[in-house]
């Protein structure tokens, strides 16, 4: 056949790289809507739920049995399911509905009806509503810091970087698993010099992501996935009694954290069950709340491949965030992975989210240049900071960030590389030089660092687990060597976990260590003029671009 | 006060456990009784709102945890963290903006407080699938309860042994 | 991508040096390689028994693999995947031992049975997709040795030096793990076919199955 010159052209085209495939809806590779979905049903006796979504107790597997339970509301769950999903999904729309009485209903769903309810509305309502019943009421944005060969003065400065750019939550992890605690380390005094009061965490193994936590060289975990169908979340090595536990047992470390799950996760794993994608994910998002976890990450994630390869995919990972929102718990939602090669696409994917704002509404943009992302690289990263703050001043939206001074991002990187040269002098760990502090100062990614002796780091950090170097430690030697302002900073993130208050919904701190969670800042979003509205101080962060021109720049 | 709070929780669970037949632990959210002290509007953040009430498990005060007292050695790791008084306080917060779910977490937290790390670790792992034998998992059950009081998680324990066996879940031998 | 081209030569020239200076290693597969035809042949051989030799390497393929699909995700055919690994194994002086594990689809929890049958404690997972992990007998399912999660970037050299890494651990030594390339688009472009290649190995499971000794003839 003789080819069109325009087919040609479009062939090249970077959306045409993307993989597509249709729906197969048997092996449940459909992202919402499926055919194979139950019908939303509940039976309660003396108590106990003994159907729920055309299931008998006696078929229950252990994901029914966790969601009968413990994750619905039964007071309210007869009078729910008897109202029609499509006035359900009006109420939930409708702006003169405040959130605190939707929330009496959500949470009254069996996870079949929560889906119909949301499968009634298009994109647009979905953004309606996630305004709406998004738990904070200040939105936020968190970041991945991680590099190629896990150096830590890099990670170090990049923190620093990231916050002075406006991300209230860090998550780093490692490129050789055996650095975690020196990642986690680097992580969190980098984030202190930038800003008091940065949230890090240290995404590895779930055991050893604990460790690190009760150590105290990280602030909260999130990397504690759940999953959809019994077979997957046996795969995954857990139960949501294991995880149920885990939660618990965070909180009694006084520490913060939030599971991880994402639509796709089941079908990528070879048991869906037939079911679609998004009802697979909400009873992710039920087994979450039955366990009595604060937040969630969702939004696919890693998975993101799969929805964003079906008809209707990223309109089905909009609706996870909002059945997240819907059942009172944070949402960080996403837009951390690689989704697309268009630029076209990886924006309106993330206009979903930054439209309305979420709790985070990255859960990992990635502050590095993706190269050097270790989650396999985010949907936006370093080298989308300036079409971000743009996009925000465009828009008057607040997407979290804004733009900076070259000169303050220098001295800030300059000052996290020696602080966190140190903390390695105070703790003995293998010398940072003089010349790594330089080059993390004016880094752009791992290629523009020296090489460190990873042999010695990895030894390093196998002692400082064994010797048990905790937070405490590392106020101090950051206190011994001559940065007592990042050392007291180190101590308040301590002292968090003591009265934990942060451990409460959607926690995020200002820079006086004063928490900021859907206790204190509840989203009282009600129409125009109501909810979160950028003040005057932070427009004008927004909209001062350096690029931008005013008349004085012509005499 | 508080050490009243939480006999009245033990007692409740107790109780309970003994008209429920299979043993599943609810505190009775509507229950308020116990909570007429916390408002969450007036009474959170606890550091900033009511820091009395904080006292680490080593006994010390919010404000007695400052770079000197570290740096004196006065405060060490221990020091650093919650108290199960602190998360009952913090589990009613939680309930005073209607976060049930979540407040159970808490409440099976504070009794974990007192369990040494390595062995939070080693239940955790315990209760991962095909991990354990029945038998092994009511001993755990059986040591949460008396070495730590821990009757919410002996009971999530036993539960998780019941669903196991039903759904294949455990050890082979 | 220009990067990761750049960095896929490198790898690819590390390897053949590495290869040059084996040479004088007398692996059956270099000998046999140019007069290899293709088909796969494998032959059941009953229940896989656990091993007592310290010198073997168990690779545990998924229950597809070779039968009911025969190439990886990056187009690579299995016999030469198999082929590969085996050849690395075998460079180090140490055996291989081929199972099929048919309870499980998991590329993690493949590696693990096969460690676990293994007399040495090594084992391999291997999916008919071409994920891969080296695994070792006393590690949680989901820690590993060496991890290669990204099939659409594995090649056959990159098979052979994971071959040779996991026969090193077999001695007890401590290689350097075999540099993996990230790739981040791989995602957009083949994480949804690879979902559909897992789906068509895991309708192959069965749980109730034993792992079975397979006979691999060229």
């Amino acid at each position: 056949m003789k080819r069109s010159k325009r087919f040609e052209i479009l062939e090249q085209r970077e959306v045409n790289k993307d993989g597509f495939v249709k729906e197969w809806p048997e092996v449940g590779l459909m992202a919402m809507n499926g055919p194979n979905d139950p019908r939303p049903s509940i039976k309660i006796e003396n108590g106990n739920v003994v159907e729920l979504d055309g299931k008998n107790r006696n078929d229950f597997d252990m994901i029914d049995i966790f969601i009968a339970d413990y994750a619905i509301n039964l007071d309210k769950a007869l009078e729910v399911m008897q109202k029609d999903s499509t006035e359900l999904a009006k109420m939930i729309v409708n702006v003169d509905v405040p959130r605190e009485e939707i929330i009496k209903l959500t949470t009254a769903m069996t996870p079949a009806k929560i889906v119909d309810v949301v499968e009634k509305m298009n994109v647009v309502e979905m953004m309606m509503a996630l305004q709406k019943m998004r738990a904070r009421k200040t939105p936020s944005n968190q970041c991945h810091v991680t590099n190629l060969k896990d150096n830590p003065v890099q990670i170090a400065a990049d923190a620093a970087e990231a916050a002075l750019r406006g991300f209230d939550e860090m998550e780093t992890t490692v490129a050789v698993a055996r650095y975690a605690p020196l990642n986690a380390l680097a992580l969190l005094t980098g984030a202190q010099v930038g800003r008091a009061g940065i949230l890090t965490q240290c995404a590895v193994e779930e055991a050893t992501e604990l460790e690190l936590g009760m150590r105290g060289l990280t602030c909260y975990a999130e990397t504690v996935s759940v999953y959809g169908t019994e077979s997957v979340f046996v795969d995954g090595d857990d139960t949501p009694w294991s995880k149920g536990f885990l939660a618990s047992a965070y909180a009694s470390r006084g520490l913060k954290m939030r599971f991880t799950s994402g639509t796709g996760s089941e079908v990528l794993m070879g048991y869906a069950e037939g079911k679609s994608m998004l009802y697979l994910e909400a009873r992710c998002i039920y087994i979450t709340r039955g366990a009595g976890v604060q937040g969630l990450q969702n939004g696919s994630i890693s998975c993101i491949g799969v929805p964003g390869s079906v008809p209707s995919g990223i309109r089905a990972v909009l609706a996870e965030n909002l059945i997240t929102t819907m059942l009172d718990m944070e949402v960080a939602s996403g837009n951390d992975q690689t989704f697309s090669h268009s630029p076209m696409r990886r924006t309106a994917r993330t206009l979903m989210q930054m439209l309305p704002g979420t709790d985070f509404i990255f859960s990992g943009y990635s502050a590095v240049p993706n190269y050097d992302n270790m989650f396999a690289g985010s949907n936006f990263d370093a080298e989308d900071f300036d079409d971000y703050n743009i996009i925000q001043r465009d828009l008057k939206v607040d997407g979290g960030l804004k733009p900076v001074s070259e000169k303050e991002i220098v001295n800030i990187r300059n000052k996290a590389a020696k602080a966190i040269q140190a903390v390695f002098k105070g703790l003995g760990l293998p010398k940072i030089t003089d010349e790594e502090v330089e080059s993390a100062t004016y880094a752009h990614g791992s290629k523009d660092m020296p090489e460190r002796d990873m042999v010695e780091d990895i030894k390093a950090a196998g002692e400082m687990m064994k010797t048990g170097v905790t937070g405490i430690d590392v106020v101090k030697a950051l206190y011994e060597n001559g940065f007592e302002d990042i050392s007291e900073r180190v101590l308040n993130m301590l002292k968090q976990r003591v009265s934990g208050d942060y451990l409460h919904t959607s926690s995020i701190l200002d820079s006086e260590f004063n928490v900021i969670s859907a206790v204190n800042d509840c989203n009282d979003y009600m129409g125009p003029g109501t909810g979160y509205r950028l003040s005057e101080k932070r427009w004008s962060e927004i909209k001062d671009i350096p690029n931008a021109k005013s008349p004085e720049d012509f005499e | 006060m508080n050490n009243e709070m939480i006999e009245e929780i033990v007692k409740e669970v107790m109780m309970s456990m003994s008209e429920k037949t299979d043993e599943r632990v609810k505190i009775k959210s509507n229950d308020k009784k116990i909570n007429n002290d916390i408002d969450p509007k007036k009474d959170y953040p606890l550091a900033t709102k009511k820091p009395e009430l904080v006292r680490t498990p080593t006994d010390k005060k919010l404000e007695e945890i400052t770079l000197n007292g570290v740096l004196e050695g006065k405060i060490n790791a221990k020091d650093v963290r919650i108290a199960p008084e602190t998360l009952e306080i913090q589990a009613q917060v939680a309930e005073g903006v209607g976060r049930n779910a979540f407040a159970e977490n808490l409440r099976r937290a504070s009794e974990l407080i007192s369990i040494p790390d390595d062995r939070i670790l080693a239940i955790y792992n315990a209760l991962r699938p095909n991990r354990s034998t029945k038998s092994e998992l009511l001993e755990i059950a059986d040591e949460l309860k008396n070495d730590y009081n821990a009757v919410i998680n002996s009971n999530f324990v036993k539960e998780a042994a019941e669903v196991y066996e039903k759904r294949d879940m455990l050890r082979k031998e | 991508m220009a990067v990761n081209e750049k960095i896929i030569e490198e790898i690819v020239n590390e390897v053949l040096k590495s290869l040059n200076s084996n040479v004088d290693n007398s692996s059956n597969f270099n000998q046999k390689k140019n007069d290899f035809t293709g088909s796969i042949n494998f032959e059941d051989m009953g229940e896989a028994k656990k091993g007592t030799r310290k010198d073997e390497v168990v690779i545990g393929v998924a229950p597809a693999f070779g039968i009911y699909q025969n190439k990886t995700i990056n187009n690579l055919s299995h016999d030469k995947v198999l082929r590969e690994l085996i050849a690395g194994i075998e460079e180090e002086g140490l055996i291989a031992r081929i199972v099929r594990v048919e309870r499980t689809s998991d590329v993690a929890f493949i590696g693990l049975d096969a460690a676990k049958l293994s007399g040495s404690g090594i084992g391999i997972g291997l999916q008919s997709k071409g994920t891969i992990v080296i695994h070792q007998k006393d590690l949680f399912p989901l820690s590993n040795l060496e991890l290669f999660p990204q099939a659409p970037v594995i090649t056959l050299d990159i098979y052979r030096a994971i071959g040779k890494n996991a026969a090193k651990y077999a001695k007890g030594e401590s290689p350097n793990p075999v540099f993996t390339i990230n790739d981040q688009m791989a995602r957009p472009k083949y994480q949804a076919l690879a979902a559909l290649l897992h789906i068509k190995e895991t309708e192959h499971v069965n749980k109730n199955s034993k792992t079975q000794e397979i006979k691999f003839q060229l």
